[in-house]
């Protein structure tokens, strides 16, 4: 009986996260072009719907009815399958992140996890680290130079930034010893000054920045840099396969909000009076605007400048900040 | 003339005594503004831009004449300064029109404007209405007229038809105080600028003239232009086609300005003639007639089979006429020594026999003058040419011969020619009967030729005709008588002396030439000859069609070789149509079809056509590349104006085994004929240089042979009485091809002169019945008052009227029989 | 053509050469200017101001189909062609220098002689497929008769659709209720064109 409602729970849990995560994802696409046009002295879309509102349903629409084309000359199961990599693994990651506080409804207790596995966090890691398959095999199967190229610039930069975002954060985990985001949440409870990012500002910062790489965001977005590769692996792409890929994107940029928030942000415990879930949502909510406003602000690095700042500098202080974190614990 | 120096800016030139500076100037690209100036044309000094300074004083450089050592300076302050004045003169109250102007953007005074940098105006007079005329085929606007006198000069100088004068403007006269502020010449210019305007000489509303519309280019501004090109295209659209006179053995170089008929239709049009007026003169039927192009949408495949077909399996003979270019003659030849078909040109065949006998006798391969030396000469005889109908340019010449080098000259023609007549007094006109030409050679040799080098029999003939006569004249003795008279106031006498002129009868023995007589030369010939022959040095005999079908065309031909040989006479032996010359050099014809004809632009069997009824589309000389050979004995280049889509004689050559890419490439394989030289088309020039050099294709080499004399003696040939016609197209008609053209379209008729009508009591307009044996012809008379006498002439170029029949043997003198016939 | 022809160009003085920062030769200047870009705050300044952009909302989107522009006196569109203010006739005369100093070439014209014996210009017709809108053609024109519109909406299933002179023609009825303006922009005449202007002495 236990198990059936667990089983039911979990089910719902994860449609419920699936439908919410992808509809933020979408939102978040509106928000970005509003957020970036405000930057620019502009508008944004504006005509469909109120304040252009609508404009989300209408490229939904037509994201789901435009021809899937492909092309002649790609690997074809492969081509298909790598936009639902992205897709899959961004979601799958989402399984083992905490949104809220625990609540009640009729009497039953809702985790806000879909799973609390105890190795949640290296879980999530993983699971994204999976989704530089997407990249990976779009741009070999396209039989584009530009796909190719723009896979190749993926795996080495997820691969390199993997390192920094795994250094950075052994901190954290070393000061609290597991790696189930719960803990890592409740490690912080008792205010702003609880947070873990006074204790460990150097993992913050790397982990930000690895945040960044990772989720091919400005200043790191090689991967599909216009002006030079076109749109990188994601060239030969159109409809809903490419609209995957940009889900995947979003929800990776949603889930980096989520655990910079938990893990070093204090997670959602209550601030002052602020509850825990509107404190959770407005961290990330700002996560997600700082990654818009870096957008409309910064420009892009050279790959050679990308490799020089992880090998030649994220990863050592990552390192110094583990030896630092040690010898303090020890 | 001999070689001198002139110095023109502190630099040497060499140059010719009695030149003038200008030409000098020009052929040495020394910069001397001038606009009244016509090369080959006298000076009519009405701008004075070309005002120069020779050794200190001023002269007007197209007027001074070169002399050894003379010092010419071009330009100095003070000259700038007259001709800056002068130029604004011209523009004082010169409408501001040059946006619908038809010289816009190639207006010598809007180029003198703008080159003198005018663009204040410190003269003014009230200005005079001057209305715009139309005067056929051209349009007169007074308002634009600067009162150059370019037109009345060309027309009197060159064409030879007066037909346009200076007449009074009835302007306001010019106030004297200008005298004092405006420079010297530029006051005198201006005061006669503001006396007169152009007007028709005849005073009438249209021209009466040959309509070679001469002014219209010479005309530095707007003020002359073409009536059917008026208003249609400013000058910088059109693309001018440099191209060879088409209808005529002139082959003039003129300008074929084409451009998109509209902004509907594409195609390229031809909207004007235009020609280098300095060094080329154009006549009518080149001016006018342009628009002959054969226009088809497509190549007919089938009628291509049909005609490869008929030529390979029935045709025998080929029959064409000389409106071809001399490609095509040769691509005719190699057909003909390939599958043997019989080549029939009348004209070139007539005139090829022609030039043989000449050739025998005078024992030169070719005639030995040409349009430049006939110029230059002073002494012109014309036998057997129609001349302004049969070639105008030659014409041309004549009067240019008379008027700038006070020529003189006989004009021997059955037709009495008012135009002609009008050419110079010292020109004169003998109409004789027709069939007398041989006496008239006869006559030319003894008046002329080197007795003592000619051949002994022909000494002895022409003696033969000469007899001493007895006269008794009257003869006029003056007298100085003395006589007394009184004075009256004094009442003194005086002796007074007087003189008194009596008559006295006188007997004295004359020498009569019996010639004279059969020529019908008047009276006072002799003592007029003598007159005419004064100071003169160069001579030009021109030989016109009349004799090359003539009864005698042998023996004529052999007299002009014996002209040639034993007088100072340089002959011109005038081809009868376009490249009647290039046909006769180039093709070995026969003198009659076979069973199965092609005609060539003829009818026959199987016609190829230009003029767009035969059974093959051709493309007329318009659309063609190719060479003629001029009656100045030069291969000159004409190229494509306007795009022909069918085929033409090449690809039937190329379908029967031939094989050339292009017709042209058949121009350097005439080097294998006599005369002819290996170049390519594309080398061949065809400009006239600034020094009047015509550089134009390259002149057939000319040989001497062994020359033989047999001559034959006068064998009468006499019509006898009762009515002749003659064989004439009008005035700026050649061919079908020169009907074609939209200008001048009109319906063939019997051409008569007003004694014509007024003798058989007829009107301009009626019909007329003519017959002569089979041939019967009904037809309209019209009134030609360029001609005068009783011989009323038929035309060939309209193809609906079909007069050949009257003219069997070729001659061009027919006898008819004419019946009025009541309308 | 060689690039020296460029590179060594005799720019006058004024012009401030600017050669950039000088390159980092060691791993350690390399490593100290990584550090001085990214502590400098320089990223903040870029971060600054776009955010200040953004709460000061100075929003400069023009809502296009339902608002627009009004384009300058010197906006060089479709041409159009005028007519006299006075008698209404058309002010071309066809004298072909817009023509000629097209530089696309794609204006042509036909003319003809009309019954009183003036220039008619019977059809005018400007390629819209090359032309660059230049605005020579309405430069030259010496009767101000062919000028650039102000309209900038030109979609239409032929280019054809704009270039004949029915096309340009200002409408006589649009004429007669005086909609016609003058034609401000390129090649009119400029206010103080009258004090260039020498006088012609005239004898009456
Ligand atoms: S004649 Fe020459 S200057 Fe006069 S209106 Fe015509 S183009 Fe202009
Ligand atoms: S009509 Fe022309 S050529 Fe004749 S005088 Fe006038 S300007 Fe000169
Ligand atoms: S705007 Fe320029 S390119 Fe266009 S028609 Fe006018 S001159 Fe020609
Ligand atoms: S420049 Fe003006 S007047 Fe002249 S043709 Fe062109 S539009 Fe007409
Ligand atoms: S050219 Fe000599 S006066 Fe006109």
């Amino acid at each position: 009986m236990i198990e059936t409602a667990l089983i039911v729970e979990t089910v719902v849990k994860a449609i419920i996260a699936l439908a919410v995560i992808a509809g933020m994802a979408g939102f978040a696409t509106f928000i970005e072009r509003k957020v970036l046009a405000f930057m620019q002295r502009r508008l944004g879309p504006m005509h469909v719907g109120p304040y252009g509102l609508l404009q989300l349903a209408a490229d939904g629409i037509k994201l789901f009815t435009k021809e899937d084309i492909i092309p002649q000359n790609v690997v074809k199961p492969i081509f298909m399958i790598a936009p639902v990599i992205a897709a899959a693994s961004a979601f799958v990651a989402i399984a083992a992140v905490p949104y809220f506080p625990e609540f009640t409804v009729f009497g039953y207790t809702i985790h806000p996890i879909i799973s609390d596995i105890n190795v949640g966090l290296l879980f999530i890691m993983g699971a994204a680290s999976v989704g530089m398959y997407a990249p990976l095999l779009a741009g070999l199967s396209s039989h584009n130079k530009w796909s190719l190229l723009g896979g190749a610039r993926a795996v080495i930069q997820l691969l390199s930034f993997e390192v920094v975002s795994g250094l950075s954060i052994l901190g954290p985990v070393m000061m609290i010893g597991s790696l189930s985001l719960i803990n890592m949440n409740d490690y912080q409870i008792g205010g702003v000054a609880n947070w873990l990012i006074w204790k460990q500002p150097l993992a913050f910062v790397l982990f930000a920045i690895a945040g960044f790489a990772e989720t091919n965001r400005t200043p790191f977005d090689l991967i599909e840099f216009e002006a030079e590769i076109v749109s990188g692996y994601a060239t030969e792409y159109s409809g809903m396969r490419w609209g995957l890929f940009f889900i995947g994107e979003y929800a990776n940029m949603i889930t980096i909000s989520v655990l910079v928030s938990i893990i070093f942000l204090g997670g959602y415990n209550d601030i002052w009076i602020i509850p825990g879930a509107i404190a959770m949502l407005i961290k990330v909510s700002l996560w997600i605007f700082l990654f818009l406003w870096v957008r409309a602000a910064w420009p892009h690095v050279r790959p050679d400048q990308l490799m020089w700042v992880c090998w030649k500098v994220l990863m050592p202080l990552a390192l110094i900040n583990v030896l630092i974190t040690g010898i303090v614990l020890v | 003339m001999s070689d001198i120096m002139v110095t023109i800016d502190g630099i040497k030139y060499k140059a010719r005594e009695g030149e003038s500076i200008l030409k000098i100037a020009r052929r040495n690209g020394v910069f001397i503004p001038a606009i009244c100036y016509l090369t080959d044309c006298s000076p009519t000094l009405a701008c004075r831009l070309c005002l120069v300074e020779i050794d200190g004083k001023r002269a007007y450089s197209c007027n001074a004449k070169a002399k050894e050592g003379m010092s010419v300076i071009s330009s100095n302050e003070e000259i700038e300064v007259e001709r800056k004045a002068i130029m604004e003169v011209y523009d004082i109250n010169h409408p501001l029109e040059c946006g619908v102007c038809d010289q816009s953007g190639e207006c010598e005074l809007q180029n003198y404007t703008l080159e003198m940098q005018r663009d204040e105006q410190s003269f003014s007079i009230a200005d005079t209405s001057r209305p715009s005329h139309d005067w056929g085929f051209i349009h007169y606007d007074s308002s634009l007229c600067i009162v150059c006198e370019r037109c009345v000069t060309v027309c009197k100088d060159m064409i030879g038809d007066s037909a346009l004068k200076t007449v009074p403007r009835g302007g306001a006269v010019l106030d004297k105080s200008w005298k004092d502020t405006a420079p010297k010449d530029t006051y005198a210019m201006w005061n006669k600028l503001q006396k007169s305007l152009i007007g028709l000489a005849s005073g009438g509303d249209t021209l009466e003239c040959t309509n070679c519309g001469e002014c219209t280019a010479v005309c530095p501004v707007g003020a002359l232009v073409g009536s059917d090109f008026q208003y249609t295209s400013n000058a910088w659209e059109l693309t001018k086609i440099p191209a060879a006179n088409p209808h005529s053995s002139d082959c003039s170089l003129m300008y074929y300005d084409i451009k998109h008929t509209s902004i509907k239709d594409h195609k390229d049009k031809i909207y004007r003639v235009s020609n280098d007026f300095h060094f080329s003169t154009l006549h009518g039927g080149a001016r006018y007639g342009y628009d002959f192009a054969n226009e088809i949408d497509k190549k007919d495949e089938k009628a291509f089979k049909k005609a490869v077909k008929f030529f390979k399996e029935e045709a025998d003979s080929i029959k064409f006429n000389s409106f071809i270019t001399n490609e095509e003659a040769y691509i005719l030849q190699k057909l003909k020594e390939k599958f043997g078909y019989k080549l029939v040109n009348d004209d070139a065949f007539a005139y090829k026999k022609f030039l043989q006998n000449y050739r025998q006798v005078s024992g030169k391969s070719l005639y030995s003058s040409n349009l430049r030396d006939v110029k230059d000469s002073n002494f012109v005889v014309s036998v057997g040419s129609f001349i302004k109908s049969d070639s105008p340019n030659t014409g041309y010449a004549i009067n240019n011969a008379m008027t700038m080098n006070k020529g003189a000259g006989l004009y021997f023609h059955p037709i009495a020619d008012p135009v002609v007549d009008g050419y110079s007094k010292n020109l004169m006109s003998i109409s004789h009967q027709a069939g007398v030409e041989e006496s008239i050679l006869y006559l030319l040799l003894d008046l002329f030729g080197d007795k003592e080098a000619m051949p002994k029999s022909v000494v002895d003939y022409l003696a033969s005709f000469h007899k001493t006569v007895k006269k008794t004249i009257t003869e006029v003795v003056k007298e100085q008588v003395k006589e007394m008279v009184k004075d009256e106031e004094s009442g003194e006498e005086k002796e007074v002396v007087k003189t008194v002129s009596k008559n006295v009868e006188k007997e004295i023995e004359v020498d009569v030439n019996s010639l004279y007589g059969v020529v019908g030369l008047p009276d006072d010939f002799d003592s007029k000859l003598t007159k005419f022959l004064a100071k003169k040095d160069k001579f030009s005999l021109i030989v016109g069609e009349d004799l090359y079908n003539h009864k005698r065309a042998e023996n004529l031909a052999k007299l002009v070789g014996l002209i040639e040989r034993f007088t100072d006479f340089n002959t011109l032996i005038i081809p009868t149509s376009t490249n009647t010359l290039g046909v006769s050099l180039i093709c070995d014809l026969d003198e009659s079809v076979g069973k199965k004809v092609i005609g060539y632009n003829e009818k026959a069997d199987f016609a190829l056509s230009a003029l767009g009824k035969g059974d093959l589309d051709m493309p007329a000389l318009n659309q063609q590349e190719g060479t003629f050979t001029a009656m100045d004995k030069r291969v000159v280049p004409t190229n494509v104006a306007l795009q022909f889509n069918g085929y033409c004689l090449n690809d039937i050559a190329n379908e029967l085994g031939l094989d050339a890419e292009n017709t042209i490439d058949y121009t350097p394989e005439l080097g294998n004929i006599d005369g002819f030289k290996n170049e390519e088309f594309d080398d061949l020039p065809n400009e006239f240089e600034n020094s009047g050099f015509e550089n134009r294709g390259y002149l057939l080499e000319e040989k001497n042979l062994t020359c033989k004399d047999e001559i034959q003696e006068i064998k009468e040939v006499t019509f006898g009485d009762g009515d002749l016609v003659y064989l004439a197209n009008p005035v700026m008609q050649f061919s079908a091809f020169t009907n074609k053209a939209h200008q001048l379209n009109e319906a063939g008729a019997l051409y008569v002169s007003s004694d014509f009508l007024e003798k058989r009591g007829l009107k301009d307009g009626g019909m007329i019945l003519l017959s002569n044996g089979d041939a019967k012809l009904a037809i309209a008379l019209k009134l030609d008052m360029q001609i005068k006498g009783d011989i009323p002439y038929l035309p060939t170029f309209d193809s609906k009227l079909d007069v050949l029949p009257f003219f069997k043997d070729g001659y061009r003198f027919a006898k008819v029989e004419m019946k009025g016939v009541e309308k | 053509m060689e690039l020296r022809g460029f590179k060594n160009r005799n720019v006058s003085p004024g012009y401030i050469f600017f050669e950039g920062e000088p390159k980092p030769l060691t791993s350690w200047e390399q490593f100290k200017r990584f550090l001085s870009r990214a502590v400098k705050g320089e990223l903040f300044v870029g971060l600054w101001i776009v955010l200040r952009e953004m709460i000061r909302f100075d929003i400069h989107t023009l809502q296009y189909p339902m608002e627009k522009l009004k384009m300058g006196p010197r906006y060089r569109a479709i041409h159009k062609l005028l007519r006299l203010f006075d008698s209404g006739s058309e002010r071309c005369i066809g004298c072909g220098l817009c023509e000629k100093i097209c530089i696309s070439n794609c204006i042509k014209m036909d003319t003809k002689v009309d019954e009183k014996s003036r220039k008619l210009v019977t059809q005018y017709s400007i390629n819209f497929g090359r032309c660059i809108f230049c605005g020579y053609c309405a430069e030259v024109c010496p009767e101000l008769a062919i000028v650039h519109g102000s309209s900038y909406e030109h979609a239409s299933e032929q280019r054809a659709s704009f270039g004949l002179k029915e096309d340009m023609l200002t409408p006589l009825d649009k004429f007669k209720a005086n909609k016609q303006k003058e034609f401000p922009g390129f090649g009119a005449l400029s206010k103080d064109a009258d004090k260039f202007v020498k006088k012609t002495p005239l004898a009456y």
